[in-house]
């Protein structure tokens, strides 16, 4: 039996899309439902046991959805899957499943990911570390709190993991002078991949699934990278002050004084003064909204050009842009482009009776479900397979504008995505926190849930309050 | 062209002129320094670092006063700002326990005994920095002709 379900990880993504591309079309409950929107449904299927059982690595998942949809979908596959037939449906224009891999969104990312890499190659980090935690004297409690706040911060322009790897080498030499029966061991080790997480949320670029967000926040619904901080910045603050009070609260240390000593200086080479400059110029066009005409991805392009010509990134160093992330979003992007383009979302939709649903208790259910699927499975794929369906859903239910339509739906679940922390499996920060040897699963499942469940129904409020200002809705 | 550096480190003055001399076939392309101390050789780095500049090889004597080349090397080994840079070590006094801490804690690339060929000094100094120009994604082709090509081809190929 344990040999049996070793293997089912392997047989069940492969098993159930087949038989899902093998059943008579009658037998989803659709009416008229077309073969291509059937195949839709089985890539769909494949997608989510595969991001789920992780037989292959979550990358890989992506690059096989979108090479599934050419061969399948896509007026450029193979021949016996386009067989012209009266129930044949839609055939998906190649190059827009093959243009998902240079979406603006992974623009967007790609110029992040330039801006943190400078950035750490010339030390911005750590000498900003460095100079920001000062002013926080070294009173345990208040350094906890500098450490959180300076972490969330990186976190909105760096990624999460990158930012807890740079904290957590700072940190470990200070936890390790600490006794070891102090419970601040577990809090300092816990507050770094807890303001990661967290701090994640505060803008477009923070952590993939406010990207994948973006791509369904189009026309009246757009969201700009200025707007997005408006709300996402007050909800990392109230966040990451509820995770401190928590912390001390719950894993108080017995240490009267923590002496962070981080050396070193800001470079003054030339190369280093064009990253200062291109990093605060790149955010500022990016808070400007559209007063310049350039929207964010347009910006985002702008670090990469800047750092690539003055040699700040060379070749060796852009083999070590995370391709995997990118992908992994493409992938995504691709899934959603698909339950769109073949008509399945609609159809689907229109098929279940969603109406008689009332819409809090849909984006309730929601969140939660995407929270409870982001602890258990990677972020950007819990994103990457929940937000096509709940926008789909989400531009046919009338009931909803009252609530704020859309926006506060999707806006709810991205939100829930990055909330996800309480196992060291739920992301690389937790995995990497964990494996300082400080923490127990438990403990950081009592802090991990806790910030769960307050972190949604934050998110309720602030969407709530949001829609009565009318900011958006 | 990017500012390379070749550091050497001797505490006898004739030795370190006669390193330097055998490694005259690089002067024209990359910078070599010679510090009489491990302590010269550490202040040296830290400007280096200053002006982001490459530091390609540090070819150490090992017994010197205060502080020995492996001490010195083991420091540059443990220091991130100079992960990549290539260590040499050129003795001809070095105990067992001497070696064991070279390798384990300074991370050598290579070791050459005193008195050395000086064209085995050439040819183990070529491939360092060859090894050193494709790890760091320095363009190559500006240095190619000072470069050793088997280790070229070994490296590009991967």
């Amino acid at each position: 039996m344990s040999m049996f379900s070793q293997y089912l990880k392997y047989l069940l993504p492969v098993i159930i899309p087949l038989i899902i591309l093998l059943l008579p079309s009658d037998s989803f409950g659709i009416v008229g439902l077309t073969l291509i929107e059937q195949r839709v449904i089985a890539i769909f299927a494949l997608a989510a046991l595969c991001w789920v059982l992780e037989p292959i690595p979550i990358f890989a998942t992506s690059v096989v959805i979108i090479v599934s949809e050419l061969l399948l979908i896509s007026d450029k596959g193979l021949w016996f899957f386009k067989t012209p037939s009266p129930d044949l449906g839609h055939l998906i224009d190649y190059q827009t499943i093959m243009a998902t891999f240079a979406s603006p969104i992974i623009m967007l990312f790609l110029g992040g990911f330039f801006l943190a890499m400078a950035a750490t190659k010339y030390r911005l980090d750590v000498n900003l570390a460095r100079v920001l935690l000062k002013p926080f004297g070294n009173k345990p409690k208040y350094v906890m709190l500098g450490l959180m706040m300076i972490t969330a911060v990186f976190s909105m322009f760096m990624s999460n993991t990158a930012t807890t790897v740079m904290m957590l080498s700072i940190l470990s030499p200070v936890i390790a002078l600490l006794a070891t029966k102090d419970l601040g061991k577990v809090a300092f080790s816990l507050s770094v991949p807890v303001a990661a997480n967290i701090g994640g949320i505060g803008t477009p670029i923070g952590t993939p699934p406010n990207a994948i967000a973006l791509k369904y926040l189009v026309n009246e619904n757009s969201i700009s990278f200025g707007e997005w901080m408006v709300f996402g910045v007050p909800f990392v603050v109230v966040m990451l002050f509820i995770a401190w009070l928590l912390l001390i609260k719950l894993f108080p240390t017995s240490t009267e004084q923590i002496d962070l000593n981080i050396k070193g200086k800001f470079l003054k080479t030339p190369k280093a003064i064009t990253v200062y400059i291109t990093f605060i110029g790149t955010i500022l066009l990016w808070l400007m909204g559209d007063i310049h005409g350039m929207n964010a991805y347009v910006v985002a392009l702008i670090p990469v050009a800047v750092f690539v010509t003055f040699k700040i990134i060379n070749k060796e160093d852009l083999k070590r842009i995370s391709w995997d992330v990118l992908w992994l979003v493409s992938g995504g992007i691709a899934l959603g482009v698909a339950l769109d383009k073949s008509g399945l979302a609609e159809h689907a939709v229109d098929a279940i009776p969603f109406g008689g649903l009332h819409p809090l208790l849909l984006i309730l259910g929601a969140s939660i479900l995407c929270l409870v699927m982001a602890n258990f499975i990677s972020h950007t794929a819990a994103a990457n397979l929940l937000l096509p369906l709940i926008a789909a859903l989400a531009t046919t239910m009338q009931s909803l504008l009252p609530y704020g339509g859309e926006v506060v739906l999707i806006l709810a679940v991205t939100f829930a995505a990055s909330l996800g922390m309480s196992l060291p499996i739920s992301t690389p920060p937790n995995a990497l926190a964990y494996a300082s040897g400080n923490i127990e699963t438990r403990q950081m499942a009592k802090i991990g849930v806790i910030i769960g469940v307050v972190g949604v129904l934050v998110a309720f409020a602030m969407l709530f309050i949001m829609n009565k200002t009318n900011f958006i809705g | 062209m990017e500012k390379i550096n070749i550091i050497c480190v001797d505490d006898e003055r004739e030795v370190l002129e006669s390193v330097s001399r055998d490694l005259d076939y690089f002067s024209d392309m990359f910078n070599i320094e010679e510090c009489e101390s491990a302590f010269e050789c550490l202040a040296l780095l830290e400007e280096f670092d200053e002006q982001q500049e490459y530091v390609a090889l540090i070819i150490s004597d090992h017994i010197m006063p205060e502080k020995s080349g492996v001490e010195l090397l083991t420091e540059v080994a443990m220091d991130n700002r100079f992960a990549g840079t290539k260590k040499l070590l050129l003795t001809g006094l070095a105990t067992q326990a001497d070696t064991i801490q070279a390798i384990n804690n300074a991370k050598l690339d290579n070791f050459l005994a005193k008195v050395w060929d000086p064209k085995e000094l050439l040819q183990m100094v070529k491939e360092l920095i060859t090894e050193y120009i494709i790890e760091k994604g320095i363009d190559y082709e500006e240095y190619i002709e000072k470069l050793d090509a088997p280790t070229l081809y070994r490296l590009l190929k991967s």
